[in-house]
């Protein structure tokens, strides 16, 4: 494991105004993420988690203080720039898979490689290994709502890595499926981890996070304990 | 994004909402068939002009006298009748002023002609006759009109027929012109043939030129010719229908026998199918006689014959005109002669032709304008629809630029496809049209109008709904319901 820092956030606020009011989701946090550590946000609803995730997959802004994601200064950043380094730092794994329901498992999982600028077909040759390796090559031509949850999982996870991104990042990741395919996608988590990915992956399960290396617990928007697994 | 890969993207959800894209490009293929067919009706009255008035040349005037029936103020004696030769007038340089008792008519009015005419000749039935003929009588006649008639304004009562020496003066005396020719038409009782009683057809006495002033092509035999008329042949050409009327067919038609006015002609030549014509005479109809034929056996100088000049250069028509009249205006002061312009007329019609098509095309632009509408709504309901997909495609790496191209591509392939479908669709319906005798000539060109139309809906159109969408936010769109 490196010590080499992927996130490195310092004094990062986030508010939002409602109605007349302002409200603060994040206060001063400060977090850091090493190369190859798989880390889980563990927070309670409302406490400000997928805010920071939000920050950190670079789809939204911070208020005050300061982000850097594999070095790049993400505060500084215009959107136009945050665009490319979501589709090159990032792998998103979301609570309900956002596969695009029209296109097929392939379609879908060499998305990004299309929005970097690849042709189809070099596209579908760079991603096979990582169909092969989630057990999805007799479901490419399918559509998503053909396929069950954790298959459906497996799909957003495999478009996530095609990309060879530098962090994964997983909202809930378990959150729509059942215990078995819920272990299921931990497990693949696991071995992704072993293979070097780095993972942040955000969760209110407390059973959810102990599968994680690391669990960082955010509760109001503050972050209050940092341990490892 | 590679634009192909956008196009790919296109096409998928195009084909997963194949009914939503037709019921989207409705407008659009309303709109792109009225277009080809505004412009292929359009084209077909420019072609329907074309052809109604080739026979004219464009650089013709047409020169004709009508005897006003009003008669004004009173008359010394009026116009006695000149001799009833059976020949061309006279021409002027030749007619002694007193021949004929040719009397100036003071303020209008003539003798009435009295000579019975078997035939219904296409002018009044009077006499020819000249107010003045040339110096005294000339300036007598002027005089006394402005004293006693009050013609300042020329009020045409004096009885004048146009004669091949008026065609001669006028041809020799205004520069400018290429060609001459002069023409009457009557109405006579024909037999022969298949036709067992009488029939009433139009007899046209004309030159030898003829054919070639008003573009006539023959279908059998030749045009009548100089000798016809100075040995004032009893031969004729008959037009397409009347030679298929008379004899059955053109051919059966050639080297017969006609009765005209009960005497035998010699059908020397048979024009071929000439079409309808907007001006002059329908010479399918008719049947064509020497000139001098006509007046000698048919009409005697009982006629108004037109004379056909043709300016060299069309763009001096104006000039020809004034300089035509002044001819005239020396030989007849009182007299105000019709004059038209063949020029005048063809781009009188192509006008209002033209009128017409803008007018169609404006209506066909506001069906697109309508169209255009509707797929804007129905992608602005898209962008709402799929707010989510658009949200996924930014977190994973969609530029704006890529957004705004798949959807502007979208809005444009749904008016592409209603573009194409309107263009077939006017395609199917253009024989319909024609059988409900709207002349219309189909043509790449419209077609392609129409494509570029649709096209340009679709942009115009597709854009804000594309910008909007583009201008998304990811993690607002993500977090769409």
């Amino acid at each position: 494991m490196g010590t080499e820092q992927i996130i490195s956030m310092k004094n990062v606020c986030k508010s939002y105004k409602m109605g007349t009011e302002r409200l603060s989701v994040l206060k001063n946090i400060d977090f850091s993420v090493d190369k190859g550590e798989f880390t889980a946000i563990l927070g309670p609803s409302g406490s400000g988690k997928s805010t920071l995730m939000n920050i950190i997959g670079c789809m939204d802004t911070l208020d005050n203080g300061t982000y850097a994601l594999n070095g790049i200064p993400i505060h500084q950043t215009k959107e136009k720039e945050l665009t490319s380094i979501r589709n090159h730092e990032i792998g998103f794994i979301f609570q309900n898979y956002h596969l695009i329901p029209t296109y097929t498992v392939m379609q879908n999982i060499i998305m990004p490689l299309l929005m970097r600028g690849h042709d189809r077909k070099s596209a579908e040759t760079d991603c096979r290994e990582i169909i092969d390796m989630l057990g999805l090559s007799e479901r490419i031509q399918h559509k998503p709502s053909e396929l069950s949850g954790g298959q459906r999982q497996r799909v957003a996870i495999a478009r996530a890595l095609c990309s060879k991104p530098s962090l994964l990042l997983a909202d809930e990741p378990t959150g729509a499926l059942d215990q078995s395919s819920g272990t299921e996608v931990l497990r693949l988590f696991t071995k992704l981890h072993e293979m070097g990915n780095t993972i942040v992956m955000i969760t209110h399960d407390m059973n959810v996070a102990k599968w994680a290396q690391r669990t960082v617990r955010i509760v109001d928007g503050e972050m209050f304990e940092d341990k490892t697994n | 994004m590679r634009f192909s890969e956008i196009l790919n993207l296109v096409r998928l959800n195009l084909i997963q909402n194949k009914f939503k894209v037709l019921l989207t490009s409705i407008g659009v293929i309303v709109g792109a068939a009225t277009i080809v067919c505004v412009i292929a009706i359009g084209r077909g009255g420019k072609a329907d002009v074309a052809e109604q008035f080739r026979n004219l040349n464009a650089g013709a005037l047409d020169i004709s006298y009508e005897q006003s029936k009003e008669k004004s103020g009173f008359s010394f004696g009026g116009s006695v009748p000149s001799s009833k030769s059976g020949d061309t007038a006279m021409p002027m340089s030749d007619r002694p002023d007193f021949s004929g008792g040719d009397f100036p008519s003071i303020g209008g009015g003539s003798i009435p002609d009295f000579s019975s005419s078997r035939s219904s000749n296409s002018s009044s039935g009077d006499r020819s006759s000249r107010s003045g003929g040339s110096g005294f009588f000339s300036e007598f006649g002027g005089g006394f009109s402005g004293l006693f008639g009050g013609s300042s304004d020329k009020k045409n009562t004096e009885n004048i027929t146009l004669s091949t020496d008026d065609m001669d003066d006028i041809y020799s005396s205004v520069p400018g012109l290429s060609e001459s020719t002069i023409t009457y038409t009557t109405k006579q009782d024909i037999y022969g043939g298949n036709i067992e009683e009488t029939e009433s057809y139009t007899v046209a006495g004309t030159l030898s030129d003829y054919a070639d002033l008003s573009n006539l092509s023959m279908m059998f035999g030749d045009y009548l010719s100089d000798a016809d008329n100075e040995n004032k042949s009893k031969v004729c050409v008959l037009g397409y229908n009347a030679s298929k009327n008379i004899f059955g067919s053109a051919e059966e038609a050639y080297d017969n026998i006609v009765y005209i006015d009960d005497r035998p002609y010699s059908v020397t030549g048979v024009l071929a199918e000439q079409g309808t014509v907007e001006s002059g005479i329908s010479a399918d109809e008719a049947i064509f006689i020497p000139y001098a034929t006509g007046i000698k056996y048919l009409t005697g100088s009982d006629i108004s014959p037109t004379i056909t000049v043709i300016a060299e250069d069309v763009n001096n028509i104006e000039t020809v005109t004034e300089n035509v009249k002044t001819v005239l205006a020396a030989s007849y002061p009182n007299a105000e002669f019709t004059i038209s312009d063949a020029g005048s007329k063809m781009e009188a019609a192509n006008k209002s032709n033209k009128t017409l098509t803008l007018m169609l095309i404006a209506m066909a632009s506001i069906v697109f304008i309508i169209g255009g509408i509707g797929i804007m709504n129905v992608l602005f309901v898209s962008v709402k629809e799929r707010t989510q997909e658009i949200g996924i495609l930014k977190a994973i790496g969609g530029s704006r630029k890529d957004i705004l191209l798949e959807f502007m591509m979208e809005a444009c392939c749904i008016s592409l496809i209603g573009g194409i479908i309107g263009v077939l669709i006017s395609f199917m319906i253009s024989p319909v049209l024609s059988g409900l005798n709207i002349r219309m000539e189909m043509s790449a060109t419209g077609a392609l109008i129409a494509l570029c139309f649709s096209l340009v809906t679709g942009t115009v159109f597709g854009f804000y709904p594309a910008w909007k969408a583009s201008k998304l936010v990811p993690v607002e769109a993500l977090s769409s319901e």
